[in-house]
Formats: structure tokens, sequence, C-alpha cells
């Protein structure tokens, strides 16, 4: 969907406001609002090179060029005064998402080839629905579905949570369980198809989060993930001792720990801090740690700038090679991602929050309006590097 | 880079270290602050889940350029990041 399209979706959409809020004014709650409408464009260019890729010299790594346009749109509505629905509807245009094994040994600029239709340009969607039940004044539980579709690949998500809030709403704590079944194309290096492949994930994650004084408040989450069938996308090569290219293999299994503490602090002028560490780590070998630092600064009561930086560190998987054995048989992988490296982002956002629901306020059919516009550049010591350009718009009724 | 498996076992002793002292600063913390002084986290700049678009875009960056990726939170896998 290119960005005209969104906004056309966006402007369809924003009619129904008015029927919201026209709604009369009495103390039960109408059976049907809608609460709030949102859109985002982002747009990710990326540049450099990663082993995997077969889109480069003989006996080097492939070019990662590729951009990627992300509009979405997210519809939150009520119904009676328990049920909450989130409507979300994520789209991904991605050029140049697979570079075909044939281009290897070809002139660097030669025209692009292509293992499916998708290395040119793939469109990638998803529906997605969260549903939230307030059961009693202190817990709710949620049910989400979704769906994702693409050129190769077909999903289907599915997931339930549970959250209480204790002690006067100071502490917190949540449970959710998620189940993800991708289903797709298998293509060797040549971009013969093979029939189907799948892969299942199994996802838990608990979180606690806890009021510590007027002005702080942090949350400390865990996250285990299972995965088990196919776990790569089949057409990633890996560059052999002999110079040439073979497929790569991967474990059909892989367990996964997320453990991460994440902090906000008030600034006394008109301010707020916030930190977050995460460690990781999975059967493959890999561990990492991340740190993210976010400083929010209020200014005219209705701007707000942000500043923010992360760093990344992680080691490799255990069979990661840029030089793998051409008769062995072996697990391997040459993909970028599961190498060493460190990995910073730094960024900033200008937003302007408007309201108007005020007495006086005239017949506006919105309440509150959000505008924002940010960037981030991510880079990392293996030379790849991401701009990310984003806008945001939205509307609460 | 070559893996140093001591040190990274040195770096997750102390990251866990890290995590259980912020576990106890939680527990710690557990003086109820009435409703009517919590005025300042009520604010949106305070909370700690940004807005979800957001949050997706950041995801999504991250989920699929980095084998450590995911694990949490929403669950890895689909799309075109497939690790």
């Amino acid at each position: 969907m290119s960005a005209p399209a969104a906004v056309t979706l966006l402007t369809l959409l924003l009619p129904l406001g008015p029927t919201a809020t026209a709604a009369p004014a009495a103390a039960a709650p109408p059976d049907y609002q809608i609460e709030a409408v949102r859109f985002r464009f982002t747009r990710f260019d990326q540049a450099g090179l990663g082993y995997q890729s077969a889109a480069g010299p003989s006996g080097a790594a492939g070019s990662q060029q590729l951009t990627v346009e992300e509009p979405q749109v997210e519809i939150i509505a009520r119904a009676g005064d328990r049920l909450t629905e989130r409507i979300w509807l994520p789209v991904d245009v991605v050029t140049a998402a697979s570079p075909d094994h044939s281009r290897y040994g070809k002139p660097y600029d030669a025209p692009l080839d292509a293992v499916t239709q998708a290395s040119r340009v793939n469109t990638a969607g998803s529906f997605d629905s969260l549903s939230t039940y307030r059961w009693n004044r202190v817990t709710d539980v949620s049910f989400h579905v979704a769906f994702h579709i693409e050129e190769p690949l077909q999903s289907w998500a599915m997931g339930i949570g549970w959250r209480r809030s204790f002690a006067e709403e100071n502490t917190a704590l949540a449970l959710s369980l998620n189940q993800v079944l991708d289903w797709f194309d298998r293509f060797d290096l040549d971009g013969n198809r093979h029939g189907r492949a799948a892969r299942s994930t199994s996802n838990l994650n608990l979180a606690l989060s806890q009021v510590l004084s007027p002005t702080t408040i942090a949350d400390l989450s865990y996250g285990g993930t299972w995965q088990t069938g196919t776990l790569g996308n089949t057409w990633s090569s890996v560059l052999l001792s002999d110079g040439t290219r073979g497929d790569e293999r991967l474990p059909r299994q892989r367990l996964r720990h997320a453990l991460a503490v994440r902090v906000a602090q008030w600034l006394p002028w008109e301010g707020a801090l916030k930190l977050r560490y995460r460690a990781y780590v999975d059967g493959w070998g890999i561990r990492a740690h991340t740190g993210e630092a976010d400083l929010v600064q209020r200014l005219f009561g209705i701007v707000q700038l942000r500043a923010s930086y992360r760093r990344h560190t992680q080691t490799q998987a255990r069979f990661f090679t840029i030089s793998a054995d051409p008769t062995g048989t072996e697990l391997r992988t040459a993909d970028s991602d599961l190498g060493a490296f460190v990995a910073q982002t730094v960024g900033g956002a200008v937003s302007i929050d408007l309201a108007r629901g005020g007495a006086g306020a005239k017949a506006v059919f919105w309440r509150d309006l959000h505008v924002d516009i940010g960037y981030e550049r991510y880079f990392r010591s293996d030379h790849l590097t991401i701009d990310v350009t984003t806008w945001g718009l939205g509307f609460r009724f | 880079m070559t893996p140093r498996p001591a040190r990274g076992r040195l770096r997750l002793a102390v990251a866990a270290l890290a995590l259980a002292a912020a576990a106890s600063s939680l527990g710690a913390g557990c003086a109820v602050v009435p409703q009517n002084r919590r005025k300042r986290l009520a604010d949106p700049m305070m909370q700690l889940e940004t807005d979800a678009l957001d949050a997706y875009r950041r995801q999504k960056l991250y989920s699929t350029r980095e084998g450590a990726a995911g694990g949490d939170g929403a669950p890895a896998g689909g799309g075109c990041g497939c690790q």
C-alpha cells in the first residue's frame, strides 16, 4: 500500500468519529464507541553486506540493500463498559527481500535476479485483533488472533492474556501465552520450489510492574520462546572454503529466554527518563545484552522532544561460519544477523498533542489530536546500516 | 569476532545480579503510593509502553535484523524475519 492510499483509507475511517461522539450523555456507556484511530508510516532504508547474500562478487559478502515502506492503521473501540477491541492492520512493502543465489558469480552491477517474485517487491499484510475484557475492578483478560500473508508465507497466531493489579494498583502482574504457526514455500538456492515447510513458535511472557514512588515506576519481565520446524527462510546461502556457495543448515529447534527490566523516572522540568536493560540467551549459543535510554522533554505544554539511544551486543551462533567445509554435513549459517556484532541506534522525534475535550470546546469530532515525526539511524560493527524515518497521526474521540 | 565463553558467563552473571537487584528494588518498593499522588505516573510521557504502532516499527527493525531479538513480548517467527 502506498502512503497516499493509506491516507485515503484513514480519511474513510475518520467519519466514524462523529458517530461515536454523537452518543447521548448518559450514565450508561454506549453500546459501541470508536475510541481512537491511529495511523503510522515508516520507511526503512538498509545498506550493507552479509555473507548469507549471494548478491555480490565471488567469494565475498553480498548486498543486503533493501527498502521497506510500512503503513499501519489501528482502531480502538469500546463495547459497553467492559470490552475493548483493538484492530490493527500493518502492511510491509519490501524490495529485494531474497536476492538469488544464481546472481553469484555474475557482474556486481548485473540486474537483480530472484529466488521468488518477492525479490523485486514483496507486499506483506497482517490482520490483528486484540479483545480485552475487564473481568472485575482489578483483573483483565485478553484474547488475541492474527493472520499474516505474503508471497511465500502464511502465518496464523493466537494468544491469551491475564492481568491483575494489587495494592491499590501499585503492583500489576501479567501473564500471556501465544502460539504462531508459519507455513511457507521451500526453495533451493537456484530458485526451485520443493513443496512447503512449516514452523511453530510457542511463547510465554510474565511481567511484574511496580510503582516505586510518586515519580518512579518499574517493571520486570521474562519471555520464553520455543520454536520448532524449519527455522530459516530456506534460500540463505553459506560461503564455502572452496569459493562456492552451499545451503544453510539450521537446527530444527530453538529455545530462547529474555529477561528485561525497565524504569521510568519523572524529571522536575517536565521531562521523563526511561531506561531499559535486557539479557538474552538461547539454545543456539547466542547471548546478548541490550541497553536503551529515552529522554523526553515537554515544551509549551503540547510539544514533546524525544532523544533515544540503544546499544546491543550479541555473540554468534555456535555454527556460524564464513568458510564452511564443502563436504561437511554439519549445521552452518553465514547469516550476519546470527553473527557477533555490536549495534547502536541513535534517534530523535518531535510530537504535538492537542486536546479539544474541554467543556467549552466547539463541535469538533475529535477530542485529542496527536502528530509526530521521527528519525533513527541503526548501525552495526559489521557495517550494516538502516535509516528509519517515521511519522504518525492519531485521533481520540 | 571470536567468542569468549568465560567472559560471556561473567557478563551473564553480572546481568543476573543486576536483575536480581532490580527485582529486590521492586519488592522493596511495595509501600503503597495513593492514587492522588500518582499524577506524574499517569502522564503519557511516563508510560513504559509507547504507542503500539511505534513499538511495532521498532520491534520490526530489531526482530528482522538481530538473531537475539524476540523471545519476549511478541512471539518470534513469521514475516521475512525468519529467525
